[in-house]
């Protein structure tokens, strides 16, 4: 009797885990569009019987994403690939491979903590080849190589990770609706944006949705806020020695653009629920603001993955559209563009996981994502008609032939601060701590780790 | 669903692992010290030491494993509070040194302190109203039940609870948070509760006592059932009210358990790490040791350094308080 119980509960377990049956939502060879070349290359590829494990940021709607985009990978090569998502991913891939439990396959959203791993040697380098591909292959792509070389244990500089979905940051997003209903323009500069925001006052609205929270992560929105307003008020030379701490963190130009951001975020006028709100809400919820009605807000300045937690059926183009976040007419500094993206690496070394990096940097992979939604690519190779909506496409664009873009920069700081006390600081700033006395704590943590 | 399955395979092997070894060493006892058809010294010779190894054999497992699992990662823990974040580099007390000059710590620290005075006081004090008021009324053990309740839900479980009790809308949408709501019916303005240094510690405390004071209900309502009758009748023809009764009569004669249920609560509370990373992850001031070190071992590449000498504040936090603990429970074994 017993025997009966153990062997059927080692049954369920074997039919539970072979039960997922590939969806290909696109079927191959269909779409010409597509580089069908790619999959069908892949097939010579044999790893029936081996599993991939991939651990990353992505969860809900961005995971089923994937998860189809991954699909194809298993349907070509006979793999078993499985994703898994937290929004614990900074602390909980440090656990693992610590543990030496580290998955296959890592989805590092900052490459600064990718730096932190590879330097205590749990990432394994790509080979030359993988490298050049990177580098011909993306837009701007040798610095797509740089931004994912770091240093091994043993002080070496290696090659990681491909970077794979990229996001725009400096939009803003509003329902163009509403801002017909309203009478209002598109501002073309930074003047014209603050302009907007009183007038939006002056007639009884509130301008702004922001929110910082993300469980684990809360903070990091403000980040960007201060970045993008770096970027435009000081040169982006300025920007880079920031990034590596030669400007430090309390220097009065990084002080002044921390400030830019509370114009926006600390005056309980200008954000829905007022400045106190600013820290406690949900990134995920705050955009939701801008389609009540009547409006909460009128604009929400966020990446181009945000349409990802828009309500439901809302459509890019119609119920909502995006500008660029305006530089300043009278600082010519040019139209900076700020941006990040998600850096694929092995954390756990494995013919399978090798095999997955080189479908992960083959146009086909991105083209599969950007079919769906929330998807951007830098890589030149991958079709931009297959983006599924214009806006996307637009934002593709400007991605592809930006000329200032500087890549997020509290993603490429030490984990503890671009991770940490940087986001911390934001949230204590929003509190209504000084700007000064911030970049003085965070410059401390900094002072902290050397 | 696969989980599922496997958590309920390795469940029963693991109770068919424990059956088979209890079975296996005692077979092996026998086997080796034979009682049967044997001389009768020898019989008696071989009880004698069957029952010498047998607790050993028995313990054997637990010892083990907390050697592997308790006395190990203290030593180590330790012996990583002298070197860099990578742990391979020897820095002497240079963590120490930037642990006592740094605001985290102290923030941490306070902050921990007042979990540990407020805590345990407040579950043990409500433990103790609640089981002498619910001893007397028929419904008494309904009343129980409700508030053992909260014991079964897991620390994360209670939060995401609390977090909907605490929850805040802004402007004039409806308010979802129970306590919002209730303000706001009274005309009062919505508070983004979670979100007010300093006193937000106090609304992330008030989920542990909720959790706990079920269970220093349960232990104390014991003790109290414990108190001969005598006594009290003895109070109540002296002419003693309902008041002194409990304050002079059946207090000091459960004070043991009291002391037992308050220091159990407050080893509890120097690990509080769920509720604080749930709810605000440390922010607006709310950081705690326990968080703190998980920050400092694993956000951002992690310190091993740091992490662990965080993990030996917290043990030297607790050690004074289970050896104290410790002698407590021995002194109330002899007493018996």
């Amino acid at each position: 009797m017993k025997k009966s119980i153990l062997s059927m509960a080692i049954a369920m377990t074997l039919s539970a885990t072979s039960a997922s049956a590939a969806d290909l939502v696109f079927k191959p060879g269909e779409d010409s569009r597509f580089h069908w070349e790619n999959y069908e290359a892949l097939k010579s590829t044999n790893l029936s019987g081996e599993t991939i494990s991939v651990f990353g940021p992505w969860m809900g709607d961005e995971k089923a994403n994937f998860d189809r985009v991954i699909a194809y990978f298993e349907e070509a090569t006979g793999a078993k690939v499985s994703y898994a998502g937290s929004d614990s991913f900074e602390q909980q891939i440090v656990i693992d491979a610590q543990a030496g439990s580290a998955p296959n396959v890592s989805v590092f959203p900052q490459p600064g903590l990718a730096a932190d791993l590879a330097a205590k040697g749990f990432l394994t380098p790509l080979n030359d080849n993988v490298k050049d591909a990177v580098a011909k292959d993306y837009a701007a792509g040798q610095s797509w190589v740089d931004l994912a070389t770091f240093k091994d244990s043993q002080g070496e500089k290696e090659f990681y990770g491909v970077f794979y979905r990229a996001d725009l940051k400096s939009l803003v997003w509003y329902s163009p609706d509403n801002f017909a209903d309203a009478g209002y323009d598109i501002p073309e500069t930074m003047e014209e944006l603050k302009a907007l925001t009183k007038e939006i006052v002056a007639d009884g609205g509130t301008p702004w949705c922001i929110g910082l929270g993300s469980g684990a992560a809360t903070g990091w929105p403000a980040t960007d806020w201060v970045e993008d307003m770096l970027l435009r008020t000081q040169p982006a030379s300025v920007y880079d020695q920031w990034v590596t701490n030669e400007v430090k963190f309390d220097d009065p130009r990084i002080v002044g653009a921390i400030e830019e951001f509370g114009w926006f975020a600390r005056n309980d006028e200008y954000v829905d629920g007022g400045a106190g709100a600013v820290s406690s809400t949900d990134f995920r919820d705050s955009p939701k603001g801008l389609f009540q009605s009547p409006p909460k807000c009128y604009l929400h300045r966020q990446a181009s993955f945000i349409p990802a937690f828009f309500p439901e059926g809302t459509e890019l183009g119609l119920d909502a559209d995006f500008f660029y976040f305006p530089s300043y007419e009278s600082k010519e500094l040019g139209n900076p563009v700020l941006g990040a993206g998600t850096l694929v690496s092995i954390t756990n070394d494995s013919k399978g996981a090798r095999a997955f990096i080189d479908f992960i940097r083959s146009p086909i992979a991105h083209e599969l994502w950007m079919a769906q939604t929330g998807f951007l690519s830098a890589h030149l190779g991958a079709n931009p008609e297959l983006y599924s909506s214009d806006a996307a496409r637009k934002q593709g664009e400007i991605l592809r032939y930006a000329t200032t873009f500087r890549f997020d920069g509290s993603d490429l700081m030490p984990g503890k601060i671009g991770a940490g006390s940087f986001w911390t600081g934001m949230v204590d700033y929003t509190g209504g701590k000084e700007a000064k006395e911030v970049a003085k704590d965070i410059q401390k943590t900094w002072d902290a780790l050397k | 669903m696969a989980q599922l399955a496997s958590a309920l395979a390795i469940m029963i092997m693991g109770v068919l692992g424990c059956a088979a070894y209890f079975y296996g060493s005692n077979f092996l006892l026998d086997k080796l010290f034979p009682t049967k058809n044997r001389p009768y010294e020898q019989i008696a010779r071989n009880l004698r030491t069957a029952n010498m190894v047998r607790p050993w054999l028995f313990l054997g497992p637990a010892v083990l494993l907390l050697t592997f699992y308790l006395f190990y990662p203290v030593i180590d823990s330790f012996r990583l509070s002298f070197f860099d974040r990578t742990g391979d580099g020897f820095v002497g007390l240079s963590n120490y040194v930037w642990l006592f000059g740094s605001d985290e710590f102290f923030e941490s620290f306070r902050n921990n302190m007042l979990w540990l005075i407020v805590v345990p006081t407040a579950a043990t004090f409500f433990g103790l109203i609640i089981a002498t008021m619910t001893d007397r009324i028929w419904w008494g053990n309904i009343a129980k039940s409700l508030i053992f309740m909260p014991m079964a839900i897991s620390f994360i479980g209670a939060s995401v609870i609390w977090k909907f009790i605490y929850d805040f809308r802004s402007g004039d949408d409806a308010q979802i948070g129970l306590l919002n709501a209730i303000v706001v019916f009274f005309g009062g303005e919505p508070q983004n509760w979670i979100t007010i240094p300093f006193w937000n510690n106090f609304f992330l405390m008030i989920i542990l006592v909720w959790i706990q004071t079920g269970f220093a209900m349960v232990i104390l309502s014991a003790a109290l059932r414990g108190i001969p009758d005598e006594t009290i009748e003895a109070a109540v023809l002296d002419g003693a009210n309902g008041v002194q009764i409990f304050f002079k009569i059946m207090v000091p004669q459960i004070w043991g358990t009291i002391a037992v249920v308050w220091t159990t609560i407050t080893i509890l509370v120097l690990k509080v790490f769920d509720i604080v990373l749930a709810m605000t992850n440390g922010q607006w001031d709310t950081q705690v040791l326990a968080n703190q070190m998980f920050d400092w071992m694993f956000r951002g590449g992690g310190d091993f350094g740091r992490g662990a000498v965080v993990a030996i504040v917290i043990m030297v936090l607790v050690i004074p308080i289970m050896i104290w603990n410790i002698k407590r429970a021995n002194a109330e074994m002899e007493g018996r």
